[in-house]
């Protein structure tokens, strides 16, 4: 019996070093793949004046919609942000998703916003809309006020039935858009129009930041830890996990903070899926399945400058909800569309990203805990190597580590937004600092968010917003 | 065994690691440095560039200028890039001056580079630096990759001689996989003096995309001289074709269209007698005014929204028959959608 138990002692063990081995090598790969994605696009847009697309004659028309559950903190600085982009023809669709709070009171205040006798094409599924305000001061603003979708989905079909242009931008009520954001990301419908579906670019976040008229003022460092970790979770995430998959032509997220799509594309797969908790993932997917199955030519891009700006959580508590459902809906998605994993009618999307998604993201953090029970019953058998064990830890965060430096070159070579010596220190302590403790968290957080998803959890829950001018302290 | 590999490892991630960290922080204080300098050397060059400008002579000054600062041409690019934006016309003259003594020699060089963001970045300079006698090497860049051969129709519309509108037509009657939106932003950057050139490929048999943007372009340019090969592409079997030409016949004003969009409001596609409808609207003939009115009563909703600020264009008549409209109570829809196109006129001032 004992020689069962370590046989299967090893067999565990082995799993999981090959586990680590394969998955580190990924990340290892998109990140070099995403240093030459970096590079090649710096030298492809120099001397491009994204200017000039503002004067051009024909441009594509953008509806900027803006799901809004009790945003009543930021909602008038993102909405501001989002009139001022630079782009020839766009509207922006605020959809207040039945809030409990000022949102929409705020918005008329603000606006002078006036009740509207719209008729419009109820082509996708959507709670009751109570009312769509337009403005007289702002004319390319509509507010649609609707009952609690339980959702963004719901909010943003109800959007979609209401936006008039043939591409829409996903944006989220708590993010600020710089202002050539639009012209950028706009690039790949323009020269690529008919195999063009979707683009995304990076979400940094806005802790820490100076924010002024809708406007981010001064990029900095929060003082907040919690923070300071996500900062290089979301440049690992956009700079290397994203650039990297998109140059394997496997995208499989543009986040639903920010992006852009084709809108026919998109009402042609039914919209947002309203029982979905990441309907972002979800319609990419679908998106992508209809265009296989319809054996029509496609892309989806990743343009690493184009930057939308949003507030992380500061409390481990609001950021364990948010990653728990980050997890349950990829867990959702995955399963719904389980008959894509290893189908090679699906392409790449089928034969690469979705089994990556499903064996590394997924299935990634019961792997990590199934280690740390592991080591825990080790350690309570007296059968830990002690050495090996601790140089084996240190291996993981010297990986860790030099996985974060690596995106923190990858920020540099693109953008470079931190402005001072200070910040790549403070970025570089953050990455060591996040494999003591914060990253065992959400390993923990994630793995159990699968006993949520089994027990039928499939809400959203509330995240706390602080509102930018709280948020932002000047660096 | 698996001991040894993982102290391997790491020494090996450590030692990785910190190099990686001082890489990052030698080359942020490198850039940091670099930057100063390159902003001093920006700065005098900026000074240098407004004395030219301003100058009695500015060519002159402009030579003397490139004789000075011929030797720092990454920043020079930045310089003249950066005023090539905020100038236009004759105040471009010293600045191309400046290139063609400067950095063009070099540019010309790197159209032939094997490395296609190269050839992309230089030709780029000569969208704002072309001189007519560049033409013949922009014109071998019409067979490179598609971004490239953009690229160069882009400098070729800046130097437009009939030799080269003829080879930017040329190249667009048989470019296979055309970028609709690109030629269309160029045909647009090129004006009037295209229409003999639209004239000519419109006779020839083109595929319906490539013709319904010829089509399209009549319209944004107000060629009125078009006008009657644009009517005929409003009986043509192609739905997209007749769209192109209600919406072009709506731009370009011309009374004489009234019966071609009249007929085509009662094309079997509700998509053709949407934009007919539109461009209705936007003629402004007493003699449509029915036919707007019949058209909010389609079952069709893109039919109804056009049709209702079709009429919203004619002011208070149309106004009165929107009111009217929206007070009947035999078609519901009908009468939303006027009261929806009134609501607009006074909220946004009758922005759709």
């Amino acid at each position: 019996m004992s020689d069962v138990l370590r046989v299967l002692d090893r067999g565990i063990e082995t799993l999981i070093l090959v586990y680590f081995l394969l998955l580190n090598s990924f990340y290892f790969l998109f990140s070099i793949l995403s240093l030459a994605g970096i590079l090649r696009y710096r030298r492809l847009v120099t001397f491009v004046r994204f200017g000039e697309l503002f004067r051009m004659p024909i441009v594509k028309p953008i509806s900027v919609i803006v799901p809004a559950f009790n945003e009543e903190q930021g909602i008038i600085d993102s909405v501001r942000s989002l009139l001022s982009l630079r782009y020839p023809v766009f509207e922006v669709v605020v959809v207040n998703d039945g809030s409990t709070d000022q949102t929409l009171a705020r918005l008329i205040e603000a606006f002078d916003l006036k009740l509207w006798k719209a008729v419009y094409r109820k082509s996708l599924p959507s709670k009751t809309i109570r009312g769509i305000y337009r403005s007289p001061i702002q004319p390319k603003l509509i507010v649609v006020d609707k009952v609690n979708g339980r959702g963004k989905a719901d909010a943003m079909n109800a959007g979609l039935n209401i936006s008039r242009y043939p591409l829409f931008c996903a944006v989220d009520a708590d993010s600020i858009l710089e202002n050539d954001a639009l012209l950028k990301v706009v690039r790949p419908f323009l020269e690529d129009p008919e195999r063009t579906i979707g683009a995304g670019g990076i979400i940094r976040l806005s802790n820490g930041c100076h924010v002024h008229e809708g406007q981010v003022t001064g990029v900095g460092i929060p003082r907040n830890w919690i923070a300071r970790f996500q900062i290089l979770e979301y440049l690992r995430a956009f700079l290397g996990g994203r650039l990297g998959m998109a140059m394997m032509r496997s995208t499989l997220i543009v986040s639903g903070a920010f992006g852009i799509f084709r809108k026919d594309i998109a009402m042609a797969c039914g919209g947002y899926r309203a029982a979905s908790i990441t309907e972002d993932i979800d319609l990419v997917i679908r998106m992508q399945k209809l265009m296989h199955d319809q054996k029509r030519p496609y892309r989806i891009q990743f343009i690493p400058d184009p930057i939308c700006w949003t507030e992380a959580p500061e409390s481990l508590r609001v950021l364990a909800r948010q990653r728990s459902r980050w997890h349950r809906g990829l867990i959702q998605t995955l399963i719904k569309y389980r008959g894509m994993l290893f189908n090679p009618r699906y392409g790449v999307a089928g034969l690469f990203a979705m089994p990556f998604y499903a064996l590394f993201e997924m299935t990634g953090p019961f792997i990590e805990c199934l280690g740390y029970v592991l080591f825990t019953s080790h350690v309570l058998l007296g059968q830990v190597n002690y050495p090996f064990a601790v140089v084996f830890f240190f291996v993981a965060v010297f990986y860790g580590t030099f996985v974060s430096l690596l995106s923190i070159l990858l920020e540099e070579l693109s953008e470079h937004r931190y402005p001072r010596l200070r910040d790549i220190l403070i970025l570089t302590a953050s990455g060591v600092a996040e494999n003591l403790f914060y990253r065992q968290y959400l390993g923990v957080v994630r793995a159990w968010s699968l006993i949520d998803h089994l027990r039928g959890r499939n809400e959203w829950g509330s995240m706390e917003k602080r509102g930018f001018a709280k948020a932002g302290q000047k660096p | 065994m698996l001991s040894i590999v993982v102290l391997y490892s790491f020494v090996y991630l450590l030692l990785l690691s910190v190099s990686l960290f001082l890489f990052i922080f030698g080359r942020r204080l490198l850039i940091e440095s670099r930057e100063r300098k390159d902003r001093r050397v920006y700065g005098d060059m900026e000074r240098d560039v407004l004395e030219v400008l301003t100058a009695r002579d500015p060519q002159a000054a402009a030579v003397d200028f490139a004789r000075r600062h011929a030797s720092r041409p990454r920043i020079l690019k930045e310089v003249l890039v950066a005023y090539r934006e905020a100038l236009t016309g004759r105040s471009l003259e010293p600045l191309k001056v400046i290139f063609e003594r400067t950095i063009r020699s070099r540019c010309l060089r790197e159209l032939r580079s094997p490395f296609l963001a190269t050839r992309l970045q230089n030709v780029r300079l000569f969208i704002d630096f072309s001189r007519p006698e560049e033409a013949v090497h922009l014109v071998k860049l019409l067979h490179d990759k598609p971004v490239v051969r953009l690229a160069a129709l882009n400098a070729l519309a800046g130097i437009a001689s009939r030799e080269t509108l003829a080879h930017i037509f040329d190249l667009f009657e048989k470019d296979p996989e055309p970028n609709l939106y690109a030629y269309s932003n160029i045909f647009f950057s090129l004006g009037p003096r295209i229409e003999p050139f639209i004239r000519t490929t419109l006779d020839k048999e083109l595929p319906p995309a490539k013709a319904g943007l010829l089509v399209e372009m009549a319209g944004r340019l107000l060629l009125r001289g078009l006008y009657l090969d644009v009517v005929a592409f409003a009986r043509h079997s192609d739905k997209e074709l007749r769209i192109r030409a209600a919406r072009t016949l709506g731009r370009l004003l011309v009374p004489e269209s009234v019966r071609t969009l009249a007929d085509l409001a009662a094309d079997p596609s509700w998509e053709v007698q949407a934009q007919a409808l539109r461009s209705l609207g936007h003629l402004q003939d007493w003699r449509s005014v029915p036919i707007l009115v019949k058209g909010l009563f389609s079952p069709q909703w893109h039919v109804r929204y056009n049709a209702g600020y079709g009429l919203a264009a004619f002011g208070l008549v149309g106004i009165l028959q929107l009111q009217e409209v929206s007070r009947q109570k035999e078609d519901r829809f009908a009468a939303d959608m006027a009261a929806m196109v009134l609501d607009t006129v006074v909220v946004t001032g009758g922005e759709p």
